[in-house]
């Protein structure tokens, strides 16, 4: 044991100029210092990365489109267990009417939309004949005053819906990639929270997700590619007042998944 | 120094938590129901043990070469157009970003809960220069709006009654006559923080883990208000611990399996958000303005320190519930920003040992601890590295040296210990009833104050043995 290790006087604090800034290159050289001085350590390695990811992901994706069916009725389940509502519809021109349905039983008259390109699936038609207004997220950015607009509409909205880029049997949740077109707060300012998806993606396991993270990150990546990927696990919830547990505290109260048996037909 | 020496005795802090009657029933319902969450999320998840050694060693492989994993962390941070910031102090973390603050000419800056904010002491500051600094974890903002602290690390306001909190809404908020129902106080809390969310300026985080490959800043929360700080605002600053890198998108997935079923039981929190430099050119949100301020703060002088394992923490919470002190005194009664066990060691890795004086013996060493974390830190055996540090360096109170000393003395050798103990037995006569000593006089008296001594036996154990062979 190094007893004159511990303790703040040892640090590099003390020798600074009042006002001057760590540099990069003092902050790294320190580090450096330490980590030479570190006696015997024991072997150890962080996880190893796939190689090819990719590729890895093409073939499990092949894989898994022959057992979709267990790991969709897992998904079910878990996603249930975290409180969500499971909806299924044969093909993609029941989506509609499906989320018709949704917004008449919550009394919802204001939807906010990622674009039909984006879904697979249009919406409009069908909502506005039964007289909910669909607001559509442009797919390339508006002015500034523009942006403002669609935040407040997004933020008065009743319902938001997006598609899903995973949605992992294991833990019963949606992963949404932000992009030009797939804004983020259509996931996350309306009180509920409706995702379109179909049998595509589907994965099993977190594992699973961290070779699709590692496959998504291989190369340079592509130019619509938002800045944030989302996890989403249920409704927003929290039980910081006596432990009590109380739903949609910053983000939806309610959170639904919409699966399409026949495809969304978006992935060539 | 981060945070000024507590002067009170833990001896008057932890009397003081003792009496609160409200807050020991509170303590004991949420650590209870928090150890049978966990203890539930792992049963259901076999693979859970190998995993948490994998993620052990994950720690320890990245502190081994934590100067390249920073480098390959902040190249790609900058290639996304991010800004990384270097501080060494506390002080230097709070300038860097009070600066930015400065620049951007913000007024309000909301928060998603982070230690290492709470830790640098981030919201006086702001507030000093004028930014309103917003807490927008449901927990903290009800403390921040009591002017309290956090008495716990995931839950921070386990210590309020719901009565308490629709006092405390119903005058802080000019919203008179609120019921005492979380529903309706958590639905009134929405709608302050969602107009602040909107009007912000800047959105302040900590962050769970820094992903070096490919340049992302992770956060971890249910309320959703983490997602909100980092789209919403024009600028977004994350203050993050060296020690919170991470290699890869593959570690990544192992540390998520367990850290939320660590801390509430949950196989994975409702929101884990990747994030990666500011709002790109085709994007519709996110921060024009996104940095990193990278802290040490008496981190790094521990990787070649007695310390080091501590460098692993997830902070996730889970030696708190399991630890029999942290249970009877509560989160305040430690005193520092890091209550429980690992908070012990984190308080004496920030403020030096004169720190953890007392603190150093607020455990049992009962292992349990070591058994709950996630990547298996020994605490205890820190927590003595840190006891004999406090001793060694004359930080204890005389007394306790010399008792310390002397019995060092005594269980070196055999003849001292048998002499000692047949001593004892004729001196303690006047004192035991039962086969207890409840007081005794003078100086001794300090430890009979609060517990019972067990007499010294009849016959000890060696004696008895002696009689057998």
């Amino acid at each position: 044991m190094t007893s004159h290790r511990l303790g703040p006087e040892d640090g590099a604090s003390s020798s600074r100029r009042a006002g001057a800034r760590t540099t990069k290159a003092e902050f790294l050289a320190r580090v450096r210092g330490e980590m030479a001085k570190t006696p015997g350590l024991f072997v150890a390695a962080p996880a190893e990365r796939p190689a090819q990811p990719r590729q890895r992901l093409e073939l499990l994706r092949r894989e898994l489109s022959e057992r979709w069916p267990q790991t969709l009725e897992r998904f079910r389940a878990e996603f249930e267990r975290v409180a969500g509502v499971f909806h299924r519809v044969p093909t993609a021109a029941d989506v509609p009417a499906a989320l018709e349905r949704i917004c008449r039983e919550r009394g919802a008259r204001r939807v906010v939309s990622w674009p039909s390109e984006e879904l697979g699936v249009a919406l409009a038609p069908v909502l506005s004949a039964a007289g909910i207004a669909v607001e559509s997220m442009p797919r390339a950015v508006p002015p500034d005053a523009e942006r403002l607009r669609i935040r407040a509409a997004v933020a008065e909205a009743d319902v938001g819906v997006t598609g899903a880029d995973l949605a992992v049997a294991e833990t019963g949740t949606l992963v949404l990639v932000a992009a030009a077109g797939r804004p983020r707060s259509t996931s996350l300012l309306p009180p509920c929270h409706v995702a379109i998806f179909d049998r595509t993606v589907l994965v099993e396991s977190l594992e699973q997700v961290g070779l699709a993270l590692e496959a998504w990150h291989e190369g340079p990546a592509p130019p619509e590619r938002g800045a944030v990927i989302n996890f989403i696990t249920g409704p927003s919830r929290t039980a910081d007042i006596e432990l009590t547990l109380t739903r949609g505290v910053h983000g939806p109260k309610e959170i639904h998944a919409l699966f399409v048996d026949g495809g969304l037909g978006l992935h060539g | 120094m981060t945070e000024p020496l507590i002067t009170t005795p833990l001896r008057e802090r932890a009397a003081q938590a003792l009496g609160d009657r409200f807050l020991h029933e509170a303590l004991d319902i949420a650590t209870t129901r928090f150890i049978a969450l966990r203890r539930d999320a792992f049963g259901d998840f076999p693979e859970g043990e190998a995993l948490r050694d994998r993620a052990r060693a994950i720690k320890e492989a990245t502190l081994q070469r934590l100067d390249a994993h920073l480098e390959t962390l902040v190249a790609n941070i900058e290639r996304l157009g991010g800004h990384v910031h270097f501080a060494t102090t506390a002080e230097e973390a709070r300038e860097i970003v009070l600066d930015i603050a400065r620049r951007t000419g913000a007024r309000m800056a909301v928060k998603s809960k982070s230690m290492a904010t709470e830790e640098i002491h981030l919201n006086d500051a702001l507030q000093a220069i004028g930014v309103t600094p917003v807490e927008t974890d449901l927990g903290e903002y009800i403390i921040q709006l009591a002017h309290e602290r956090p008495s716990h690390i995931i839950a921070p306001a386990i210590h309020k009654t719901k009565g308490q909190v629709a006092e405390l809404f119903s005058r802080e908020l000019r919203r008179p006559g609120l019921p005492a129902d979380p529903e309706v106080l958590t639905k009134i809390a929405r709608e302050e923080l969602r107009e602040k969310f909107l009007t912000a300026d800047l959105g302040i985080t900590g962050a769970n883990f820094a992903v070096a490959d490919t340049g992302t800043v992770v956060l971890v929360t249910n309320e959703g208000n983490g997602r909100m700080v980092t789209s919403l605002p024009r600028v977004h600053v994350a203050v993050m611990g060296v020690e919170k890198v991470i290699p890869s998108m593959t570690d990544l997935a192992v540390f998520l399996a367990i850290l939320a079923k660590s801390a509430t039981g949950q196989k994975l929190s409702v929101y884990t958000t990747l994030v990666q430099g500011p709002r790109r050119p085709g994007e519709l949100e996110g921060p024009d303005e996104f940095h990193l301020v990278l802290l040490d703060n008496g981190r790094v002088a521990q990787l070649a320190g007695p310390l080091r394992e501590s460098l692993y923490c997830l902070r996730c919470g889970a030696c708190l519930n399991v630890c029999p002190v942290y249970r009877q005194i509560g989160g305040h009664a430690y005193g520092y920003t890091y209550p429980g066990p690992i908070g012990i060691l984190l308080t004496a890795m920030l403020n030096g040992p004169a720190s953890v004086r007392d603190l150093s013996h607020a455990s049992s060493l009962c292992g349990a601890c070591a058994d709950a974390c996630p990547v298996r830190i020994d605490i205890p055996r820190m927590l003595i590295e840190l006891r004999r540090e406090v001793n060694v360096r004359g930080i204890a109170p005389r007394s306790e040296r010399i008792v310390f000393k002397a019995l060092a003395r005594l269980l070196r050798s055999p003849t001292l210990y048998r002499l000692a103990a047949r001593i004892g037995r004729a001196a303690q006569r006047p004192f035991v009833s039962d086969g207890r000593i409840r007081a005794l006089p003078s100086f001794f008296g300090e430890w009979t104050k609060t517990r019972d001594l067990p007499s010294i036996a009849a016959r000890t154990f060696q004696e008895r043995w002696r009689d057998l062979s």
